[in-house]
């Protein structure tokens, strides 16, 4: 397959050669690797690479990925990082309005003519910055004659990838992994891997969130080999009776098995490492556990955040280990009782909950694992009991974080479309998509299935979210579709069903809204509701705010289909740069770069300074969380 | 003849009326709008007069929600207050203004119980409506601040109400019984009660600086400087004095900076070196909201009407 610019333009074409999404499981040669958190099956590639950057298309390099290409005056880049970080590109903030607001006049392919495919619209921009990335590796020493495929798990927004030469595949959905196989190119000795990154494609249009607009390998890079037979994607559903006191567990896996004769060795312990269940079974298609009955299983939530331990073992024929794949899953059920009431083990759902980005003011949305590990700990210490992944999928680290720390996931879908439809204020969808325009449906569809089948073991993950603020329409009717299809232990959630009540009763199994008034969500709840009521976003922490919350409080005592919601948002995004007068470190925001049309401090909305320090209105958080936790 | 009694004495001077003791001694101007000198153990405690404080600076809610629009009446109130009327009660006894030359039947050697100075004040607004603040001190040096405002519903409602008074150095901290925290009056239930020391004059992280710092509920606060503006006075000793409650709980702020200070700063690291201590006392305070920031308003029993009339009052002691 050749690669064509012209993806860029094209909504219909949003992977091209990359592995299918799977789950988000590790593997390890042995138990002490498992000890130590390293798995010699992973090569990082992060680090320094080779780069050149072209303010457009029009004047990037065009063979840069060529086996024989001389890259020796290519300037070096930290891999991962923002390109604008690098000094590349310039630090953009903007809210609603896509970031060529006042400068280039675009509209969706499609959408209001479906036969007007806006050919160039990306590939042919002025306004679409290039990074092109050249990473030279030798293959570490266990790699050789193993398949290998390379990872990225997060680039801003379309990605090209080649090998010695060789085109691999093309990727989009910035916010989960893209993953190609390398093996059929790999070589001896020095191999070169070329990395064409796009700041703008159509991917643009569905990346709208509120936030600084970067682009760039932001995630960890990583070379994988794959044992001879091995665990491609890993499905555990653990079920409740309907007393909740026994559990019924079914694993499934994916193969991939180049080698026949091998064992798995299936095991199931408690937290306390007390084995409850050993199996060892021949290796063919799938790794099964059916309907294992666990009899007074404990259950999974906030305060007891249970995990059971699931080990698979593969040994080859001779016994020797081709991989052990640890994962924790917890037993818990969520469920809409007849009264409208969101269950959860039984008892009601009280979400206390915060929206959190990903950000670090050194470094935006590159995030360290101290960074989030903080988090966790600024909401245990904070009667924070939930979070929703606003408004994409993050690091995977975060979701076992929390599922250690029982913090309640929404995990949502990377999409948000306001500009298509929000236009100063008023709900105006006239260009909308995805909306209803058939050939955008594939691809958040794809987005669905990325984020699902990457986290659909975490025990944490009780609701999905098709999205934020993308209007609604037979496209994400369809994302809903597709969870419904493959998740009956999860509900699903939209917001922006709102706005267009015609897909109301098929679209989120909750009524959400955001910055709905404490009179408004009585009202809604007085008047023959349909459905359970949340807040996906509420108490907009902006400066000095975060007044009045005991109003929304009240509500939970009141009503009973009142899940609670979460506050908007956990951190301020502002950036820390050297003060031009002073030389002082200080926190800069949209507009202080020079960037425009912005919308300037209204990334700072957080209960946390950009510094990860906590605002002072954290401690009415703290109060009203503890009051129904 | 020595004041054995422990009386105050009472300057009765062309420009102003000055009161003192063993160990204070203060000086409250005709023409300027308020006490003019405080001086406590030989140490001056007032940059300029203490005026009456209607604004705070616009917080991202009162722009979101178009606020600062609907009182910008009260930021020229507070730019540009200034006292219209002064009178004084000598043992709680109003006397005739000791304007000159009236003030030549006193000499060097007046002494009374109790000395109130009363300034009264018309607010530039449209209408504009009267402000009221008396000081009433007695022999041991206690300041009784007394504030009335004047309720008219012309007006909008008011961002804060309260007395402003700006110290001539850089605090070095406070301590305060009342609210852990920064409280507002509908943000507070998570405030701790307790005594608590601040180092320094924070001013609050926000990434557009905008009011901050209030403290609600406070039964005193105690303010620590170590210098003075006296050219021959290179003395680091620390020396204090402290607002106390006379009746009610107060709300304060202590900060480097003004509202207007704070107002005009997009960024913290605009706002000027901290040269001085702006010691707000609140008598009303109007909450912050929280419900979104761009159109919702603070909920109605957090704001504060300007039909009602607002009273309240303090004590200022040395320490």
């Amino acid at each position: 397959m050749e690669p064509d610019i012209k993806w860029l333009d094209d909504p219909e074409t949003f992977r091209v050669g990359m592995m299918p999404a799977h789950s988000d499981h590790q593997f390890y040669r042995s138990t002490d690797e498992i000890n130590n958190d390293h798995s010699s099956y992973v090569q990082s590639l992060n680090g320094q690479w080779q780069f050149a950057f072209a303010k457009d298309p029009m004047h990037r390099i065009k063979n840069f990925y060529a086996a024989d290409f001389d890259s020796d005056n290519f300037d070096e880049i930290q891999v991962p990082q923002h390109i604008e970080f690098a000094d590349y590109d310039d630090f953009h903030y903007i809210n609603t309005m896509y970031p060529w607001e006042g400068k280039i006049y675009r509209r969706p392919a499609y959408a209001l003519d479906q036969s007007d495919p806006e050919a160039g619209q990306f590939s042919e921009a002025p306004d679409n910055p290039v990074g092109q990335y050249i990473k030279k590796f030798q293959l570490a020493s266990n790699f050789k004659d193993q398949k290998v495929r390379v990872r990225f798990d997060g680039v801003e927004k379309a990605m090209y990838v080649w090998l010695n030469g060789h085109f691999l595949g093309y990727a989009e959905d910035s916010f989960t992994p893209s993953e190609f196989d390398l093996t059929p190119y790999l070589q001896d000795g020095e191999n070169r891997l070329a990395v064409e990154v796009f700041k703008l494609s159509t991917a643009a249009w569905l990346e709208d969130q509120d936030m600084f607009r970067f682009f760039g390998i932001f995630r960890d890079v990583s070379l994988i080999a794959q044992p001879e037979a091995h665990i491609e994607d890993l499905s555990i559903k653990p079920t409740l009776s309907d007393d909740l006191k026994d559990g019924t567990l079914n694993v499934t896996t994916k193969m991939t098995v180049n080698k026949s004769g091998a064992t798995a060795k299936v095991s199931v312990a408690d937290a306390d490492g007390k084995e409850l269940y050993a199996d060892s079974q021949p290796v063919n298609d799938a790794i099964t556990v059916k309907d294992l009955s666990l009899k007074h299983v404990h259950l999974y939530d906030n305060h007891q955040p249970y995990l059971y331990q699931l080990t698979i073992e593969i040994d080859d024929k001779d016994g020797n280990i081709l991989e052990i794949v640890p994962y924790k899953f917890g037993f818990r059920k969520i469920e809409i009782n007849q009264d409208k009431v969101i269950m959860l083990n039984g008892k009601r759902l009280v979400i206390n909950g915060v929206n959190r980005h990903e950000w670090d003011c050194h470094s935006g949305r590159v995030v360290s694992v101290d960074d989030m590990k903080a988090d966790i700990r600024t909401f245990k210490k904070n009667n924070i009991n939930a979070v929703r992944t606003c408004h994409y999928p993050d690091h995977t680290l975060w979701y076992h974080l929390c599922d250690i720390n029982g913090i309640y996931v929404m995990a949502e879908n990377n999409l948000e479309s306001h500009g298509t439809w929000q236009k100063l204020g008023a709900v105006e969808p006239s260009y909308n998509v995805p909306g209803s325009v058939p050939q955008w449906k594939a691809a958040v569809v794809d987005r669905a299935r990325n984020n699902y089948e990457l986290l659909k073991n975490h025990a944490s993950i009780i609701f999905w979210s098709l999205g934020n603020e993308s209007y609604a329409g037979d496209d994400i009717q369809a994302m809903e579709e597709f969870y419904k299809s493959v998740d009956s232990t999860r509900l699903v959630h939209y917001e922006g069903v709102v706005q267009n009540r015609k897909y109301e009763d098929k679209i989120s199994d909750v009524e959400s809204r955001m910055y709905a008034s404490p009179d408004e969500i009585k009202d809604y709840l007085d008047h023959d509701p349909k459905k359970p009521f949340l807040l996906c976003e509420y108490m907009h922490d902006m400066g000095n705010s975060l007044g009045g919350m005991k109003s929304y409080i009240d509500l939970i005592d009141r009503y009973p289909m009142y899940a609670g919601g979460f506050i908007w948002d956990f951190i301020d995004q502002a950036i820390e740069v050297n003060d031009e007068v002073t030389g002082q470190k200080v926190l800069r925001y949209g507009g202080d770069f020079d960037d425009r049309m912005s919308d300037y401090e209204f990334s700072g909305d957080g209960l946390m300074f950009a510094d990860r320090t906590e605002k002072p209105a954290m401690q009415e958080v703290k109060y009203y969380y503890g009051q129904h936790n | 003849m020595d004041n054995t009694t422990k009386q105050l004495h009472i300057i009765y001077g062309d420009g102003g009326i000055g009161v003192g003791g063993d160990d204070f001694h203060y000086i409250f101007n005709y023409t300027r709008g308020g006490i003019e000198s405080m001086v406590i153990n030989g140490r001056e405690w007032m940059y300029r007069e203490p005026k009456p404080t209607f604004w705070r600076a616009t917080t991202d809610n009162d722009r979101g929600n178009g606020f600062s629009k609907q009182a910008v009446q009260w930021y020229g109130a507070n730019m540009f207050a200034s006292a219209d009327k002064v009178d004084i009660k000598i043992n709680d006894q109003l006397i005739d203004f000791p304007s000159a030359p009236r003030n030549n039947q006193y000499s060097n050697h007046e002494y009374a119980d109790q000395v109130a100075i009363i300034y009264h004040y018309a607010t530039l607004t449209t209408p504009s409506t009267d402000v009221e603040v008396s000081y009433t001190v007695t022999a041991d040096g206690v300041m009784s601040v007394h504030v009335h405002y004047t309720g008219n519903d012309q007006l909008p409602d008011l961002p804060v109400f309260g007395m402003r008074f700006v110290l001539p150095t850089a605090a070095t901290g406070y301590e305060y019984a009342g609210l852990s925290g920064e409280t507002y009056p509908d943000r507070m239930a998570g405030g701790i009660p307790g005594e608590y020391r601040i180092d320094g004059l924070p001013v609050t992280n926000y990434m557009v600086p905008q009011d901050c710092g209030v403290h609600m509920k406070t039964d005193w606060l105690t303010i620590t400087r170590n210098a003075t503006k006296v050219s021959s006075d290179h003395s680091d000793t620390p020396f204090s004095i402290k607002f106390e409650k006379d009746g009610q709980p107060f709300a304060f702020s202590c900060l480097p900076y003004t509202a207007g200070e704070l107002e005009n700063a997009t960024h913290q690291e605009e706002l000027p070196l901290p040269r001085r201590t702006v010691v707000s006392i609140l008598g009303a305070v109007r909450g912050v909201g929280g419900i979104d920031s761009w159109g919702r308003d603070v909920e109605a029993q957090y704001h504060i009407p300007a039909g009602k009339d607002i009273d309240f009052g303090f004590k200022i002691r040395k320490v």
